[in-house]
């Protein structure tokens, strides 16, 4: 007996089959489209609508110096809960390679009301620490002799040890709230092993003295200069008869890298900037001179070395400059 | 081998058919049961269960028109009554029976030295005068997200809100509503503080002039961002663009922008007193926009060298032509 007979799909069986199809396919690209989409309202519902309050955390010190006491417990932040603590200040910290930031309150006994917050930032590695640290330093601020690297500002000590910053901010800018805050760093830094310490003496060696604006050699993490795939580069800040420049440097993995970004420095200052190149200049080899229409900048790369000047007030300056960095960088100094 | 050269197909038995037809059925009956088990109806926090309102805020006093002062000193409290008076009196902004809020720079418990937030000598003294005004109530308030009951107390807003005669609001979880600003993209079922507006008619903002790592500036404008709950640091993504959806959501009746001391670095925290300097001055306008775009020139900046200020212009939220205002100028009493 047989079963079936044989036929083939109508019409209307393709077209409906078609139509099932081209709905699949909306459906799909609609869900594509909406994931695609900055929302932030996604995020109401997959969060709680306020921070949770941050979990208790064992305070910074086991110890506190004498005639201080904390307020309260320490709190602790991660890099999603960052600003909820500074705000729109996290950007720096998170784009220098932010771990975790912990901070307390601690109290100054017959201090009239006298408090300081301590903030230790844990970087990853004491190069990020370093970074924030110089980016933020006040200008003319007193080195405090703490630490790796310390200065301080007024009612603020801030403080690099190993992968750590720490500032102390004190509520006010009294002897006694200042030596409460140098005490706590102290104690601080005593109590806190650190398996590598923060040393930019290398990179510092690459700048050369003459008319170096003190404590103004810092480590740019990212967006140097505005341009956004260049990172880790050390700048200097040079005040000579009343004009500023600045000098930058950093040190790649080898000759190919270093100028491969100089390229891409010089692109992003013609292309994106709308500056225009001026004749090479005689050395080093490879430099280029851009015209930024009231500035001038320099590229270059020297074996591991990506160099140069930025904002310098006419083309002879940045030539001089770029003259000064050759010789640092490429006659055996460092 | 050619398909054509198979023939077609053969139909399918009816219990073949059957067969099929309930599988078929099965597997939608499975995935539409997945689905409804997966569903969440009410998402965390209470956004899910209400409907998303339109919360623009109109506080403006249309009958003042653009107004704004420019005074000059040190002292907070004396320039902000002189540059009231300059403008015709608080009264031509607060009424009799008006309930007052002020919306204050209370993000970070520090110090009112360090310039961070609103200090406490010129709330004080703005809760005296809507008072004296004749507002039946003054209500202070912002949302610090981190340990909210620590900023309002360390800043001294908290001791200053109550001892000039203001109740204090401090935001919990209930006091949002999500909200959204219909023609914003930002914006959108957003939780937005909406407990304490309730019976407010004159809304003024009260904020330091800062830098601002991210957005170039905090002002009277970027101040609103207090307005926002949630994990509001995912618009620092567009911070620009907020501030100006922001402005969008909210006309105040008047801003406030305090810049005796300015912050000209490391902002918004601030933390050194060297990050201060004192530009001794403090602007009263009905045009957040304009008051910004004077504030901007204490910083040592002009409103170009801030994107929130030039969309927000371009978009007729005010000027940033702040002379167009005709701004009253007070200078420093004679000391």
């Amino acid at each position: 007996m047989q079963h079936s007979k044989a036929r083939s799909p109508g019409l209307w069986e393709r077209a409906i089959g078609a139509c099932a199809l081209a709905v699949l396919a909306a459906v799909l690209a609609g869900v594509c489209i909406q994931q695609a989409r900055f929302d932030p309202a996604v995020m109401v519902a997959a969060v709680a609508p306020q921070a949770a309050p941050a979990p208790a955390v064992p305070g910074l010190l086991d110890q506190w110096p004498a005639g201080l006491a904390p307020m309260g417990g320490a709190e602790t932040f991660a890099p999603a809960t960052l600003s909820d603590k500074i705000d729109g200040k996290a950007d720096l910290y998170l784009s220098a390679g932010f771990v975790s930031l912990r901070d307390q309150r601690v109290k100054l006994s017959g201090g009239q009301g006298s408090w300081t917050e301590m903030f230790v930032y844990d970087m990853g590695l004491p190069a990020n620490a370093f970074s924030v640290f110089s980016s933020q330093r006040r200008p003319g601020a007193a080195d405090a002799g703490i630490a790796d690297y310390s200065y301080e500002a007024d009612n603020e000590l801030c403080l690099v040890h190993g992968r750590y910053y720490v500032e102390l901010v004190c509520s006010d800018p009294s002897v006694s709230a200042r030596r409460a805050a140098e005490a706590l760093a102290r104690a601080y830094v005593g109590a806190t092993a650190v398996a590598e310490h923060a040393n930019i003496g290398a990179e510092e060696a690459l700048f050369p003295p003459e008319g170096l604006v003190a404590g103004s050699v810092s480590l740019v993490p990212s967006d140097v200069f505005g341009f956004d795939r260049l990172k880790n580069v050390f700048v200097a800040r040079y005040r000579v008869g009343g004009n500023e420049v600045t000098l930058f440097a950093a040190k790649r993995g080898g000759p190919g890298e270093a100028a491969k970004e100089a390229a891409e420095l010089r692109g992003f200052f013609v292309a994106d900037c709308g500056g225009t190149e001026t004749p090479a200049p005689p050395a080093p080899p490879g430099a280029a001179i851009i015209d930024l229409g009231g500035s001038f900048e320099a590229v270059f790369a020297m074996g591991p070395y990506l160099a140069g000047v930025h904002q310098a007030a006419d083309r002879d300056t940045a030539l001089a400059w770029l003259a000064v960095l050759d010789r640092r960088i490429g006659g055996g100094k460092p | 081998m050619n398909p054509s050269a198979r023939g077609p197909e053969p139909l399918a038995t009816r219990r073949e058919f059957f067969r099929r037809g309930l599988s078929a059925g099965a597997a939608i009956a499975a995935t539409g049961g997945i689905g409804a088990w997966l569903l969440d109806r009410h998402p965390p926090g209470d956004f899910g269960r209400t409907r998303s309102l339109d919360l623009r805020r109109d506080f403006s006093v249309r009958s003042a028109g653009p107004a704004m002062a420019i005074a000059r000193g040190r002292d907070r409290p004396g320039m902000l009554r002189r540059a009231l008076a300059a403008m015709g009196g608080i009264g031509r902004f607060i009424a009799t029976g008006d309930r007052v809020m002020l919306k204050v720079n209370a993000a970070f418990a520090t110090p009112a030295l360090l310039g961070a937030t609103t200090h406490p000598e010129l709330l004080a003294e703005l809760v005296r005068l809507c008072r004296a005004a004749g507002a039946a109530s003054v209500v202070v308030t912002d949302n610090p997200i981190n340990a909210p009951e620590s900023c309002f107390e360390l800043t001294g807003i908290g001791a200053a809100a109550r001892s000039a005669g203001a109740d204090l609001f401090i935001p919990g979880p209930g006091a949002f509503r999500a909200g959204t600003l219909p023609s914003g993209r930002l914006i959108r079922d957003w939780p937005v503080l909406y407990e304490p507006f309730a019976g407010v008619t004159k809304l003024i903002g009260v904020a330091p002039v800062k830098s601002h790592h991210r957005a170039g500036a905090s002002m009277t404008m970027k101040n609103w961002y207090g307005l926002l709950g949630g994990r509001r640091n995912q618009f620092h993504q567009d911070i620009d663009g907020i501030i100006v959806e922001l402005a969008m959501l909210v006309k105040p009746t008047l801003v406030v922008l305090d810049g005796t001391d300015s912050m000209m670095t490391n902002g918004p925290t601030g933390g050194s007193l060297a990050d201060l300097k004192a530009t001794s001055t403090l602007v009263v306008a009905t045009d957040a926009v304009a008051a910004d775009a004077f504030g901007a020139t204490l910083l040592g900046r002009t409103f170009r060298d801030l994107p929130y200020l030039v969309r927000a212009g371009e978009s007729g939220l005010g000027t940033t032509d702040f002379e167009s205002l005709h701004p009253a100028r007070v200078p420093a009493p004679a000391s």
